[in-house]
């Protein structure tokens, strides 16, 4: 069997005496990957973290790092023992000190590693805090503290770096650079790193896999590509908002038919009988627009995402299905209009439930 | 389970719960004893009337601070006018005019040949001006006294709550088409209301719980009632039957006041949709009525009093040199310290211990003990000698020991004690405030940063908690300097303080030799109040 660098396995989750993750195991198999953890507020994304990090313990199950055990129900290594930083969604810099104190706290633990593997200009840099240096927290905006909260955590040369929604309060306009610039800083350091979100966008950027929670279990755990598009049950689909499941019957190895869209082709992910009803998933891209098709449905509501246009279509049976047409597509089409999908239609997986 | 949640903490806080609750235990076992046949003279003639009195003096200062209080606060809140941002701190300086001594003034001021008498025979020449000069003594020099000392409360808390009223409510009521005068009792009282009530039944408390100005007009309360039954009948039992129907009446406003203030702040600073409140630049008439209102006020409540005491030290300045300045200081000092000692101490202890532990049991022990602040000094007082009297004969006697009478009644340790009591909801509560802006998450993260409990303890709380340890100081100190039937009753012999030594002189209807303690005392409180007059006004937050 390989060696984990860091192996959750069979943990329940508490917070209060309340369980809020049951049953889990996952794992980080090499130093210096990232996963992240995705689901809705509330879920216990949080609880994980705060468990790893030692602040909350366990009954059940064990949590190990480097092949040292940190949590189990008889052992228990206090948050201050295990090289583990943690990152917290609301500002947690120490009130009394300015920010640069606040980071070089993080930098004086670190003091007795004999190779500083980043100076604390590059961090200041990198995250852009320059600026924020000589203010207190109070001073600083909410995205501010979690840049400065990062540098802290960062500096600290963590075993393990948990970041709980580090980048839910920095503007939509600077995110994107952030994002950047904390996979650079990963990757260079080799921090093995657990990031907790709910923006999939983000998680499916920063991981190398990332871990699905849906009513208190990990329903799925598996890299980002294979999370979007080969989504292992209908809870995942729905929560990853990106598809409709529409029926349809298995009329071959590699075909089933929609009463509204006709036959679809394409590659099962999982075999079905022929003959099964199933629940196929469409995602936006999957069909594709063509106006000269005699199949056409009408446009029900066009969301403009930038890059590309959204367009709700209803079929004759009322379904509503999502289909991408890029922004600069030669002409667009109204709400009410017909608007035709390409035949024979085929999808490259078919995700059938 | 249970073995693991009684440590320290736990036990510390119980402590602290038992001293808090052995007053009212008391008082309320001693209802059911057996008394002389005084009480039964007293339950057929005078109770009805302390309770009367108490009742009616309750009304007229509930109505009086409530005008006084909210007007002023509005005025500050919403408008610039000359000396406006004097006004909004200088009318918290009547803090430091406790209401006997704003008595003292009173009487002074417009008694038979007064200080009014003197300036009317200078200003006209001599002439029978006594019978023409109203006497605000008994009963309306009470209401005036006790209204111009504590209207602040209400003041502070409107104000507050005022000054966290987003735009976007005035804007609102301009929206509608009302008038101000009817933005002002529509939209903006009902939304401070919470806070006006939480202002008046610190007020209606402390009215309830005043002894040293309702004494001094001679007004039956139950207070007094309370101190007579005990000082002049040498009644203990009956004392403690008083102090039951006035806890009741307190028991009723402390729940008031709690329900009320867990509303308080349903109008503060929220995220999202708060903007901030653009004063509106008062000019010509209305500026001059608005300046005009806040002077009279602050004249009466402050510079009326402190004039009044000045001018009589300065005319009769014979008592100033009697008073033993230095002596009076340090024994002051002297309490004041110990006394922010221990409660410092124990207040950071039974915080420190409800934010690590987590302990629901904890919580609800911490609460109960704040309640001591409510009980007024004169039933704590006599309950604590009721108590120790009891303790002493039945445990301590019966056992074989020595008398510990001494060691309590009549002794620095046994004030201290009470102080405690009485005191310790100001200290717990501003450190508590202190530790509510240190998110739970900055101890965590020291921890990860491989900082221990004790170390986190030492380089981050204390720390950050400093400005609220020197804040809780400074107000342990003017409730200690002001305070009056506490130290009356449990000091030990010849050990006074200013408070003491002017009730004693005003007792004695020695009006000016209780002038220059008097003076000493608001000048202290003075100090006291503009030291922390930016954590009372919440201009830090």
């Amino acid at each position: 069997m390989s060696k984990k660098f860091l192996e959750i396995k069979n943990v329940d989750f508490n917070i209060g005496g309340k369980a809020k993750v049951k049953n889990a195991s996952f794992e980080i198999e090499n130093e210096g990957e990232t996963i992240c953890i995705l689901g809705p507020s509330g879920i216990g994304k949080t609880t994980i973290l705060r468990t790893i990090a030692g602040l909350e313990k366990i009954d059940k199950g064990s949590i190990t790092l480097n092949d040292k055990l940190l949590s189990s129900k008889i052992e228990h290594i206090e948050p201050e023992h295990r090289n583990i930083s943690l990152a917290f969604q609301d500002n947690s810099l120490f009130p009394h000190y300015t920010v640069e104190r606040n980071i070089l706290l993080g930098a004086e633990k670190n003091k007795e590693k004999k190779t500083q593997k980043i100076s604390l200009k590059e961090i200041i840099k990198l995250l852009d805090i320059s600026k924020i240096l000589s203010k207190y927290p109070h001073e600083i905006s909410a995205g501010e503290a979690q840049r400065a909260s990062l540098a802290r955590s960062l500096l600290t040369q963590p075993d393990l770096l948990l970041l709980d929604e580090p980048l839910s309060n920095v503007d939509q306009s600077f995110k994107e650079e952030i994002q950047v610039a904390l996979k650079k800083i990963l990757s260079k350091l080799k921090i093995t790193t657990i990031v907790v979100t709910h923006d999939s966008y983000e998680a499916f950027y920063l991981g190398n896999k990332c871990a699905i929670i849906l009513n208190g279990q990990i329903k799925q755990f598996d890299s980002p590509y294979n999370v979007y598009h080969f989504p292992n049950s209908i809870e995942v689909v729905n929560f990853l908002n990106r598809g409709v499941l529409v029926p349809a019957e298995v009329t071959s190895p590699k075909s089933l038919v929609n009463e509204d869209l006709g036959t679809i082709t394409g590659n099962f992910i999982k075999p079905f009988p022929i003959g099964s009803k199933v629940k196929l998933l469409i995602q936006p891209e999957d069909l594709q627009h063509d106006d000269t098709s005699n199949l056409k449905l009408e446009v029900v509501d066009r969301k403009f995402r930038g890059t590309s246009f959204i367009y709700t279509l209803k079929t004759l049976s009322n379904m509503l299905i999502p289909v991408f047409v890029h922004s600069h597509h030669i002409h667009q089409h109204e709400v009410d209009e017909k608007f035709g999908i390409k035949r024979p239609i085929n999808i490259d997986h078919i995700v059938c439930f | 389970m249970y073995s693991k949640k009684i440590n320290f903490w736990f036990l510390s806080s119980l402590l602290i719960s038992i001293v808090v609750a052995i007053p009212i235990i008391t008082v309320f076992t001693s209802f059911f004893e057996d008394t002389s046949n005084y009480y039964q003279i007293l339950k057929d003639t005078f109770l009805f009337e302390y309770i009367f009195n108490s009742f009616t003096l309750l009304v007229c200062v509930l109505i009086l601070t409530f005008i006084l209080g909210t007007s002023s606060a509005y005025l500050v809140s919403f408008y610039t006018f000359p000396f406006s941002n004097f006004f909004k701190w200088a009318l918290i300086l009547s803090f430091a005019v406790p209401p006997y001594i704003y008595a003292y003034s009173l009487t002074a001021f417009f008694e038979n040949y007064g200080t009014l008498y003197s300036i009317l025979k200078n200003l006209f020449g001599t002439g029978d001006y006594n019978q023409h000069i109203p006497k605000f003594d008994g009963f309306i020099g009470a209401v005036l006294s006790l209204s111009f000392s504590l209207f602040a409360y209400v003041y502070i808390l409107s104000r507050a709550s005022f000054l966290y009223q987003s735009q976007n409510l005035i804007d609102l009521g301009r929206n509608l088409g009302f008038s101000k005068l009817k933005s002002f009792y529509s939209l903006i009282l009902p939304a401070a209301r919470p806070a006006i009530v939480t202002g008046l039944s610190l007020v209606a408390m402390e009215t309830l719980a005043e002894f040293g100005a309702v004494d001094f007009f001679s007004i039956n309360t139950l207070t007094t009632g309370i101190y007579n039954s005990w000082i002049t009948f040498d009644d203990l039992a009956f004392s403690n039957r008083i102090s039951f129907f006035l806890l009741i009446f307190i028991f009723a406003l402390f729940i008031l006041e709690n329900l009320s203030r867990k509303k308080a702040r349903y109008h503060s600073n929220t995220k999202g949709g708060f903007k901030q409140k653009e004063k509106i630049q008062l000019s010509g008439i209305k500026a001059f009525n608005s300046f005009f209102i806040c002077l009279i006020i602050f004249f009466l409540s402050f510079l009326f009093p402190l004039s009044q005491m000045l001018y009589w030290t300065l005319k009769f300045p014979e008592n100033l040199f009697d008073l033993k300045i230095l002596t009076l200081t340090l024994n002051t000092i002297y309490l004041v310290f110990l006394s922010s000692l221990v409660l410092i101490l124990f207040s950071l202890i039974s915080n420190y211990g409800n934010r690590v532990s987590k302990n629901k049991f904890l919580n609800i022990l911490s609460t109960l003990s704040i309640s001591g602040y409510a009980i007024p000094g004169v039933i704590l007082a006599v309950a604590f000698i009721t108590f120790i009297a009891w303790f002493d004969e039945n445990i301590i006697q019966a056992l074989g020991f020595f008398s510990i009478k001494k060691m309590f009644i009549g002794s620095i340790l046994g004030l201290v004690l009470v102080y405690f009591v009485r005191f310790y909801s100001l200290a717990f509560n501003g450190i508590k405030s202190g530790y509510e802006k240190i998110n739970i998450s900055v101890d965590e993260s020291s921890y990860l940063l491989g900082y221990s409990k004790q170390k986190t303890f030492m380089n981050i709380h204390v720390p950050y908690l400093r400005n609220s340890l020197l804040f809780v100081v400074i107000l342990i100190s003017l409730e200690i300097i002001r305070e009056l039937p506490i130290t009356l009753i449990l000091r030990p012999f010849n050990f006074e303080t200013f408070a003491t030594t002017a009730y004693i002189s005003a007792s004695e209807d020695l009006l000016e030799a209780a002038a220059a303690p008097a003076l000493f005392l608001i000048l202290i409180a003075t100090i006291c109040i503009i030291i922390s007059s930016k954590y009372i006004l919440r201009e830090n937050e």
